[in-house]
C-alpha cells in the first residue's frame, strides 16, 4: 500500500511508540472514522487521549473523580472534566505526543472543539507535540488554531506505488498463471497509468464543508 | 408472586487485560484492579489500540519511511522548542493509494 495520510499516522505512531520504550514520553492517538463519527464526539476523543496517557498508572485525582461520579449515579464526564483530567495526566509526564488521524472524518461540529482543546493544552504545556492528518481542506481549520503548524503534503510517490503493486502480485492466488514478463508488464503499465493520474491533479477537493 | 433475583450480570474479567501493544513504562497499560478497567471505560468508549492494530496489519512495511526522514518530522519529533513548533500536519487523502490501487 502506498503512503496515504492514514498510513502516515500509523507510521508515525509506530515510530513514536518504538522510541517511547526508551524515551521519557507517552503517546496517545486517535483514528477518526466517518463510519463511527457519532461515537467519536469530541468528548469521547479527549477521553481516549486521557486513557492512553495514564497507561502507566491511574492518577489518584482521576480515580477520585470516577468514584465520585459513581456515587452520583454513574455520571459521565463532561468535556471540561476530561480536559481537567488530561491536564492532570500531562502534568505527571515528562512529555506527551498526541496523534489524530483524519480530522476531516470528525463531525464538523466536533472538529473546532477538538482543535481548541488541543490548542489550550499546547499553550499550557508547550512541550506537548501534536501530529495531525486530514484531507487538504481541513488545513484551513488547522491553521486557524495553529498558525505556526508545519504542513507536509502526502501523495504517493512511484516507489510507494511500485512496492504496493509488487506486494499484491506476490500475494496472487494463482502465481503460475503469470510469467515474469507479464508481471513486469503489469508493474510498468500500472506505474504509467498512475503517473498520468497524478499529473495535474487539481488542489485536491478544495471544497470547504463547514 | 414470582420472585426476582438480581444478580450481578456484568463482570470485567480478570485483570490480565490483553493489550496488543506493549511499550515502555508510560505506554504499558497496567490494570491493577477491575476498577482500573472501569475507569478506562468511563473515560471513553473508544478503543484506539484496536484501530491502530488493524491499520497496522494492512500497512505495507517500509512504505513511506521517507516521511520519518524529512527535516520537518525530525524537527517536530526532537523539538525542544515551545508551543510554536508543536504541531505537524500531514495533508492528503487517507485512501489515496488504496482507493486507486485496489
Amino acid at each position: 500500500m502506498s503512503l496515504t495520510a492514514r498510513n502516515a499516522s500509523c507510521l508515525v505512531i509506530d515510530r513514536l511508540c518504538d522510541q517511547a520504550r526508551e524515551g521519557d514520553f507517552a503517546v496517545a492517538w486517535l483514528y477518526c472514522d466517518y463510519n463511527i463519527r457519532q461515537e467519536q464526539a469530541a468528548i469521547n476523543m479527549m477521553g481516549a487521549i486521557v486513557t492512553q496517557l495514564i497507561r502507566g498508572g491511574i492518577p489518584n485525582e482521576i480515580r477520585e473523580a470516577f468514584q465520585e461520579a459513581e456515587r452520583a449515579g454513574a455520571r459521565r464526564p463532561l468535556l471540561e472534566d476530561l480536559m481537567r483530567m488530561l491536564r492532570i495526566a500531562i502534568t505527571k509526564l515528562p512529555q506527551a505526543f498526541i496523534c489524530v488521524d483524519a480530522l476531516d472524518e470528525c463531525l464538523p461540529g466536533d472538529l473546532p472543539r477538538l482543535l481548541e482543546s488541543l490548542r489550550d493544552i499546547i499553550r499550557e504545556f508547550p512541550r506537548t507535540r501534536v501530529f495531525l492528518t486530514g484531507r487538504p481542506h481541513v488545513g484551513q481549520a488547522v491553521r486557524k488554531y495553529f498558525d505556526r503548524a508545519v504542513e507536509i503534503p502526502i501523495s504517493p510517490n512511484k516507489d510507494d506505488i511500485r512496492n504496493y503493486v509488487v506486494m499484491r502480485l506476490d500475494r496472487d492466488e494463482m502465481p503460475e498463471a503469470m510469467d515474469n514478463s507479464l508481471r513486469d508488464d503489469i508493474v510498468r503499465i500500472i506505474l504509467d497509468k498512475m503517473s498520468n493520474m497524478y499529473v495535474g491533479v487539481p488542489p485536491l477537493l478544495a471544497v470547504d464543508t463547514y | 408472586m414470582a420472585q426476582t433475583t438480581y444478580k450481578k450480570s456484568i463482570t470485567f474479567g480478570d485483570s490480565n487485560v490483553n493489550c496488543p501493544i506493549t511499550m515502555g513504562s508510560y505506554n504499558t497499560t497496567v490494570y491493577n484492579s477491575d476498577e482500573d478497567a472501569k475507569i478506562m471505560g468511563w473515560l471513553s468508549p473508544l478503543e484506539p489500540d484496536n484501530r491502530h492494530h488493524s491499520v497496522r496489519t494492512n500497512r505495507c512495511e517500509g512504505v513511506g519511511n521517507w516521511l520519518l526522514e524529512t527535516r520537518e518530522f525530525q524537527e517536530w519529533r526532537g523539538g525542544e522548542g515551545g508551543a510554536d513548533e508543536a504541531v505537524l500536519f500531514c495533508s492528503g487523502d487517507p485512501g489515496v493509494g488504496k482507493t486507486h490501487l485496489t
